[in-house]
């Protein structure tokens, strides 16, 4: 009784194995014998930015690859890539956040409001407001157990909504000199206006970049977010506190929502009612273009920075090429699935919902 | 010796009800020093609620769980606070985290810190060759790659490990060689021997009848919600053992 018992604990993976050694193959996921198409899969992201660099530099050759050209992109890169960031801490923990779109506008927005009330220092305002928002995101999500794409598609729309009343739809412009106009809000801060370009903007988004790279790889946090991605039940049984936990991750990523919207503020020069629509999608593909899979528990802050550069040099480079706004979008998506499609190991992957 | 008399844990008459039903009527057991001590039950029989109780995942309805004579209060039966009295658990399918790496498993919940907010990466390392070179477990070559690049039967001996390295002296096994091929259960039977010289005392869940004759040192049997019967290993035969079982 017993020995059948014993026969059934054998699991097939473990005859695929000796069948692997015994013909002489490395087995599939050992350590020594990664097998070439996992190291692939962990290049992805630099193989494909290589390839699209070189195909837009053939197709459109010094329009594209002038040293003009890439100043733009390294402006334009960054307010993706912050939000991005903020992402890819979600991603990482296996949820999503879909409200970063809704709370970059409305943190701008608190931003622009905050200097105007409490003057320079006032922009605080816009990064609590972020972290809130990302806060009531994971209290509603932990707590109330409802689906991070859910609870983050409620607070994209109540977001946005509470952003038009706040803003009762006028946008507030940031200016170099006093505004003589009375019939437009404005805040006088040349500053904000200088951080905005180039190369200031770069200057911040490689501090952040390197800070959350720091946080991500070397802090008990970081570690913690791939661990939840990876088993959460495992957390739980090791008394770590799951709950208060993804509120902290929420939090974190709203501060970095924050950043995005303080930056996007500086780079637009006003905070408008629009601002930050769509993004939200743009942030999930960077962050699967950089190769880190949704269902959690890896990630890379270097990949997320590849996979924001590709989208932005994809969009600026088809628009050099002259491609329509709408075939580009198209493009866009089609490169998404494309990366993911890629980036996922299916053996792993149980149940797709 | 008297030391060795004493239970390091002592369970009596506790009961849990799901709404109505109950799911465990009367659980009493005795845990001492340096022993295996096997739980074995039909499926439904009420063995996972028992270890559940006493790991502090559940809350008894009725009776009480001591650790090395302590009572442990309505209020401090939680995961943590068990933990704390040296409880370690070990559960069949939920041990590790798969995309960390060997040193992560081995101080899960219990990540050392430098300044604070960073990985005390070095000393994990160290205290993870330490604890492995303690179990002989030597096959273990990558400590970086996640975890589920290795074997079941060195990913189970981590978790096993993740016990020893905290000084525990109470260890639960929940079907721990449940999901393992032959030659990596009979390694988690080393590593279970190994703790029990240390001294450790060992709770074994195990639907393996003949693992539960290799490993026990005493058997507890489970029937219907009440642990009904009690052997010496070197007094059962596995006739009688799964005729217990079966009838009570």
């Amino acid at each position: 009784m017993s020995n059948t018992l014993n026969q059934t604990n054998s699991k097939t993976e473990s005859v695929q194995k000796t069948l692997l050694t015994r013909l002489g193959l490395p087995a599939l996921e050992s350590s020594e014998g990664r097998t070439w198409t996992s190291r692939l899969r962990d290049n992805v992201p630099f193989i494909a930015i290589t390839l699209i660099i070189l195909m837009f530099w053939i197709i459109s050759g010094e329009r594209f690859m002038s040293l003009r050209n890439w100043t733009f992109i390294a402006q334009q890169t960054p307010v993706l890539l912050l939000l991005a960031f903020a992402q890819l801490l979600v991603v990482t923990t296996g949820s999503i956040d879909i409200s970063v779109g809704s709370n970059l506008g409305f943190s701008a927005y608190m931003s622009a409001l905050g200097m105007i009330w409490f003057g320079t220092m006032g922009f605080m305002v816009g990064i609590v407001a972020a972290i809130l928002v990302g806060i009531f995101n994971g209290i509603i999500f932990s707590f109330f157990k409802i689906s991070s794409f859910v609870t983050t598609l409620a607070m994209l729309i109540i977001v946005r909504a509470v952003l038009v009343i706040v803003s009762d739809g006028r946008s507030i412009y940031v200016t170099d000199q006093p505004m003589s106009n009375s019939n437009i809000t404005s805040i006088e801060a040349e500053w904000l206006l200088e951080l905005g370009q180039f190369p200031n903007i770069l200057y911040f988004c490689i501090a952040v970049t390197i800070l959350l790279w720091v946080v991500y790889e070397k802090t008990v946090f970081g570690q913690q977010l791939k661990a939840l991605g990876g088993n959460e039940k495992v957390l739980h049984l090791a008394g770590i506190s799951v709950n208060w936990f993804k509120i902290q991750v929420f939090a974190v990523a709203g501060f970095m929502v924050g950043l995005a919207s303080f930056i996007n503020l500086a780079r637009s020069g006003a905070a408008t009612v629009q601002a930050g629509q769509m993004q939200e999608l743009d942030s999930i593909a960077a962050v699967a273009l950089g190769g880190t899979v949704l269902t959690g528990g890896y990630g890379s802050v270097l990949k997320t920075v590849v996979g924001a550069l590709t989208l932005t040099i994809v969009a600026n480079g088809l628009t050099i090429a002259g491609v329509p706004p709408s075939w580009s979008r198209i493009a866009r998506g089609v490169l998404l699935i494309a990366a993911i499609a890629i980036s996922l190991n299916r053996k792993q992957i149980d149940v797709v919902k | 010796m008297t030391d060795q008399l004493k239970p390091v844990l002592e369970v009596k008459n506790v009961s849990k009800f799901f709404g109505g039903v109950e799911a465990l009527k009367q659980g009493s057991l005795k845990l001492f020093p340096g022993e295996v001590l096997a739980i074995v039950g039909a499926n439904g029989a009420g063995k996972s609620t028992l270890i559940k109780i006493i790991a502090g995942v559940l809350n008894p309805d009725q009776g009480f769980v001591k650790i090395r004579g302590k009572n442990i209060g309505q209020d401090d039966h939680n995961v943590s606070f068990i933990r704390q009295q040296g409880v370690e658990v070990v559960y069949q399918d939920l041990a590790i985290v798969p995309n960390m790496s060997a040193p992560y498993n081995l101080f899960l919940g219990r990540i050392p810190r430098k300044f604070g907010i960073f990985v005390d990466e070095k000393k994990m390392l160290e205290k993870t060759k330490e604890v492995l070179s303690e179990l002989n477990i030597e096959t273990v070559q990558n400590l970086i790659r996640p975890i589920s690049e290795m074997s079941g039967g060195q990913q189970q001996s981590i978790a096993i490990g993740r016990a020893i390295a905290w000084g525990k002296d109470i260890v639960i096994l929940d079907e721990p060689t449940a999901a393992l091929g032959p030659n990596e259960t009979l390694e988690v039977e080393r590593i279970i021997r190994e703790i029990r010289k240390r001294g450790t005392a060992i709770i074994l869940i195990s639907h393996n009848l003949d693992q539960v004759f290799r490993v026990s040192d005493r058997l507890v049997v489970v029937h219907k919600g009440v642990t009904s019967r009690e052997f010496l290993r070197s007094e059962v035969t596995l006739e009688e053992l799964v005729k217990s079982i079966t009838t009570g």
